[in-house]
């Protein structure tokens, strides 16, 4: 379903010349699988899921998301995925109908089967009461719904999930996971960025650990622990992340 | 094209824009409400401030004249007055010759006047002399005398123009002392038996044509409505184009709406019609709006009539563009800004820019011809200005130009906006703290082997802002010497030395940005010919640009003084000067370094234009700039084709040394040759020595040439 490899981004930074965002990423992710992409602030997690969902050119490589590539055919690209992105905007003058409908629109389903299935993502993800909710007046948790339910929809193969809990109380977060539990249940290939190891441990069937851009690691969470010797995910992280900023100094030295 | 993108795109907008309360308070609130209560308020303080009474003191009240009466007790006589209450406006205070007002200063009771005006003891004042009185009864009895050549005694009127009050309180002395002036005048008459009438002024009639075709008065609303429309539209699209971009990026929906299906030529063509939308609705109510109270206020005015009905149309269809115009201006601009904030800062050189080109057909009594139509903004306003005159014939007959650089303008200006949302380093720009010591070590760290686009647009700039400031700052040369030093100066520093030190100081390859490598040996040949051949097309343009624009009488003669200056030097002199210095010195600025940086790109015609651009507007005449700019265009192809300075500089020489003395030459080979005359006419006055033939001849040559160039190829293919 998803297919990414050799993925290079470089910016041109100020401070440090070019940045590489991104440093020969490679990985899959199939349909009714969660892909995490684990990370600390900054690991390249979003610079990662803007490219598949072709809001960043990669510099370098190829991805192919449902058989389109991301750089020739983005715009088939774009009809095959739902995205969320990490910062849970809505639009302040919408109701949250309005949103939903409106990209529902721009996915290009019909007005009766949009009206069918937005009825149905609404009470499936809990909205109806804020169904005629400006997005000024909503709070983080209905703004995240609001996100979600933008995000499926148009009911997509793939969905990409940026830091989809970021900020949210327990009891949404748990409501959102179980949604994204339930999109794998669907047959749906979600990719699922967090720097959160309960999350990771909890929904995704393979994860893959980015620092600086680099993907330090990669596969099941049963392949890691047996790779890396270590049941406890929170402390494989932090040894491949002190690995692998002993290993820059030492050439920095 | 998604059409249904475009529209739904449309549609979300102009909802969200509609529950914008900005938005409604400029469309709406503005123009239906507040509009009118300024207008009542302007009138009210108006009112107040044109009835508040003024002080004036009279100087020597004993020799104020009693026949015919000026003053009566504390006022002036009311019959002086019209209506005879505004004799209330004047309150008169008195002090005599010996004893003038209380300020400390010197003895003379006009200058003490003069000190109680200025320090606003008092409005105005008038001095009477002492012997004003006496003169005058002199005066009437050698009138009746029968006398001739008489002197009347002067009063003096005393005034500061500082203050608006005193200018008021002066307006009304004037009024006052010519009605006294009137009634003096028939005394006169009747004391020498004399009919009034000899002295009755002869009164034209008058006849205004504008009263049969309904513009009536419209000469105002032509000056002022045209400015008012394209300003609004320009307000209008300023606030919705930066909530559109800068705000849906600041609010983060812009992330999930570009990963939407929706292509980004259909989102940008959706918040463009947004924005026109808004734009038109902003111009049309305020205009509507203001003008109608502006009729209101005025209309007891004289010559001051309601907006022609036809014009008023004129104006509706001139809208559409205009707003089309500046809301894809606002879009791009917007869609550069990282915030709200931002966006505001970056539309402000947009307003102070649109601002001159709207104002100045209507303050300056510019005419509509040709050359001021291709002038964006300038030639609508025009357009507009002679339509709402009732002169239909003439914006009809300019309506071709006005439309199609309004329209190319625009597409221009869409274009440009579709490439700023498909840029990522624009719609996903972190913020960064202004840090200059950072940003030179990043320029110089980060250097790469050509200049950067932004490299190149600071070189132009530089190189133009020099070149004025030295133009202004620089004397005026009087002989060849001086002249030849300024130029080698201007040349050497200003042109070329900018650009060496930035290709030196920015760029990893100064040789490959300044484009020094040997072209193809038959290459600078080749340049050589294209110049003599496209040297007549380059003088047909030049007459056609003269005629468009007409060159000032003060810079006619100016080069009528260079001509002479430039004569009287030996041909190697003017050529070493005019022909190779710029050749060297601008081929190395425009056709190295800026053509080169603006190439980073990759879009090849737009850099060649673009230093093209820059290399037009270092000519300080207006006209040379846009024949220069035009013959840029063709060295930067035959720079880019070659991958070498080195014809484009030949190019350069050969051009500005047939330039130089196309003249005298002409005459020289006529004179040798007669049978040429053909081709060639010497001795003209408009320095155009070229036949018909010849400019054909030259042109089909030029193309063959230029052909010749195109099949070239490039270096880069020649070292694979």
């Amino acid at each position: 379903m998803i297919h990414v490899r050799g993925l290079t981004k470089h910016f041109a930074d100020l401070q440090r010349g070019s940045l590489v965002a991104l440093d020969r990423i490679s990985f899959d992710a199939a349909p009714g699988q969660i892909y995490g992409l684990l990370g600390p602030n900054g690991a390249g997690k979003t610079t990662a899921l803007r490219v598949l969902s072709t809001l960043l050119k990669p510099t370098a490589g190829t991805v192919t998301v449902n058989g389109f590539d991301v750089t020739t055919q983005s715009s088939q690209v774009r009809r095959q995925i739902g995205f969320m992105s990490a910062n849970t905007a809505v639009y302040d003058r919408m109701t949250a109908w309005e949103m939903v409908e409106y990209f529902g629109r721009l996915h290009g389903l019909a007005a009766e089967p949009l009206r069918q299935r937005m009825e149905h993502v609404f009470d499936r993800l809990q909205m109806n009461e804020i169904r005629d909710l400006l997005g000024a007046k909503m709070s983080t948790g209905m703004k995240q719904k609001v996100s979600v339910a933008r995000a499926i929809v148009h009911d997509p193969p793939v969905v990409i999930l940026d830091e989809a809990t970021a900020g949210l109380d327990v009891l949404v977060a748990r409501a959102l996971l179980q949604t994204v539990a339930e999109l794998r249940e669907q047959g749906k290939c979600v990719v699922f960025s967090t720097h959160i190891m309960r999350e990771v441990e909890k929904l995704c069937d393979r994860v893959a650990i980015i620092h600086r851009g680099a993907m330090l690691a990669e596969g099941t969470l049963a392949e890691l622990r047996e790779r890396y010797q270590e049941n406890d995910l929170e402390e494989l992280f932090f040894q491949l992340i002190s690995r692998h900023e002993e290993t820059r100094s030492g050439q920095a030295a | 094209m998604s059409w249904s993108n475009v529209r739904l795109t449309l549609a979300r907008e102009i909802r969200d824009q509609l529950r914008d309360r900005r938005t409604m308070f400029m469309i709406v609130v503005l123009p239906i409400l507040l509009y009118p209560l300024l207008g009542v308020a302007i009138v009210q303080v108006s009112q107040l401030a044109e009835e508040a009474p003024t002080r004036v003191l009279i100087v020597g009240r004993a020799s104020v004249p009693d026949d015919p009466p000026l003053v009566e007790g504390h006022r002036f006589v009311e019959g002086l007055f019209s209506p005879p209450e505004r004799a209330r406006l004047l309150e008169l205070a008195f002090a005599p010759l010996d004893q003038p007002a209380a300020v400390a200063g010197p003895a003379d009771p006009r200058l003490q006047a003069g000190l109680a005006v200025q320090y606003g003891q008092y409005d105005a004042a008038l001095y009477f002399p002492s012997d004003f009185r006496k003169r005058l009864d002199e005066f009437h009895q050698a009138l009746r005398r029968g006398a001739t050549g008489l002197e009347v005694p002067r009063p003096v009127f005393i005034y500061t123009t500082a203050t608006e009050k005193s200018q008021r309180a002066f307006a009304r002395l004037v009024d006052v002392w010519q009605r006294w002036n009137d009634r003096f005048r028939r005394a006169n008459l009747a004391a020498l038996d004399l009919p009034e009438s000899i002295f009755a002024p002869i009164e034209p009639e008058t006849i205004d044509v504008a009263e049969a075709t309904g513009h009536s008065g419209a000469a105002i609303w032509s000056k002022v409505l045209p400015v008012l429309l394209l300003m609004w539209a320009l307000t209008g699209a300023f606030y919705p184009a930066v909530d559109l971009c800068a705000g849906e990026k600041e609010r983060g929906t812009l992330e999930t709406l570009l990963s939407s299906p929706a292509e980004r030529s259909e989102i940008v063509l959706g918040k463009l019609l947004t924005i026109m939308l808004f734009s038109g609705l902003t111009a049309l109510l305020n205009v509507v709006s203001m003008g109608t109270l502006g009729w209101v206020v005025l209309s007891k005015l004289p010559g001051f009539g309601p907006v022609p009905l036809a014009g008023a149309a004129w104006m509706a269809i001139a809208l559409v563009p205009a707003s089309a115009l500046f809301s894809a201006l606002c879009l791009g601009i917007a869609a550069f800004a990282r915030s709200t904030k931002e966006g505001q800062y970056y539309l402000m050189p947009l307003l102070l820019g649109t601002i001159p080109l709207a104002v100045l057909p209507a303050v300056s009594g510019m005419e509509l011809n040709l050359g001021n139509s291709l002038i964006p903004v300038m030639g609508m306003v025009l357009i507009l200005r002679a339509a709402l005159e009732g002169n239909y014939a003439e914006a009809l007959l300019f309506l071709p130009p006005v439309a199609a650089v309004t329209l190319g303008a625009c597409l221009l200006a869409i274009r440009w906006a579709v490439a700023q949302f498909n840029c990522e380093s624009v719609l996903f720009r972190e913020s960064e703290r202004l840090d200059v010591r950072l940003w030179l070590r990043h320029l110089v760290r980060d250097r790469r082997p050509t200049p950067t686009a932004a490299a190149a647009a600071w070189c132009g700039i530089v190189i133009l802002l020099v070149r004025f400031f030295a133009g202004v700052v620089m004397p005026v040369p009087g002989d060849f010497r001086g002249f030849a030093v300024t130029v080698l100066a201007t040349q050497v520093a200003l042109i070329a030395g900018p650009a060496l030190l930035m290709g030196f100081l920015l760029t990893r390859s100064p040789r490959q940005t300044l484009l020094l490598r040997w072209p193809p040996w038959l290459a600078p040949l080749a340049a050589a010919a294209l110049a003599v051949a496209l040297h007549p097309a380059v003088k047909v343009l030049q007459a056609g640009v003269f005629r468009l624009y007409p060159l000032g009488e003060e810079v006619q003669g100016a080069m009528r003084g260079l001509d002479a200056v430039l004569s009287a030097a030996p041909f190697w002199a003017v050529a070493a000067i005019l022909a190779l210095t710029p050749a060297i010195c601008e081929e190395l600025a425009f056709r190295g370094f800026i053509l080169s940086g603006f190439r980073q790109g990759g879009a090849t015609w737009r850099a060649i234009v673009l230093s093209a651009i820059f290399f037009g507007l270092t000519h300080s005449i207006l006209q040379q700039s846009l024949v220069a700019a035009a013959v840029g265009v063709v060295i930067g192809y035959l720079a880019v084709r070659t991958e070498s300075i080195v014809p484009a500089m030949v190019f350069h020489f050969v051009h500005n040394t047939l330039a130089a003395t196309a003249v005298s030459v002409s005459r020289y080979v006529t004179d040798r040759w007669p049978a040429l005359e053909c081709l060639l006419r010497p001795g003209t006055e408009d320095g155009q020595v070229f036949r018909w033939p010849a400019v054909l001849a030259g042109g089909l040559a030029a193309v063959a040439i230029l052909a010749w160039f195109h099949r070239l190829p490039r270096t880069s293919e020649i070292a694979q």
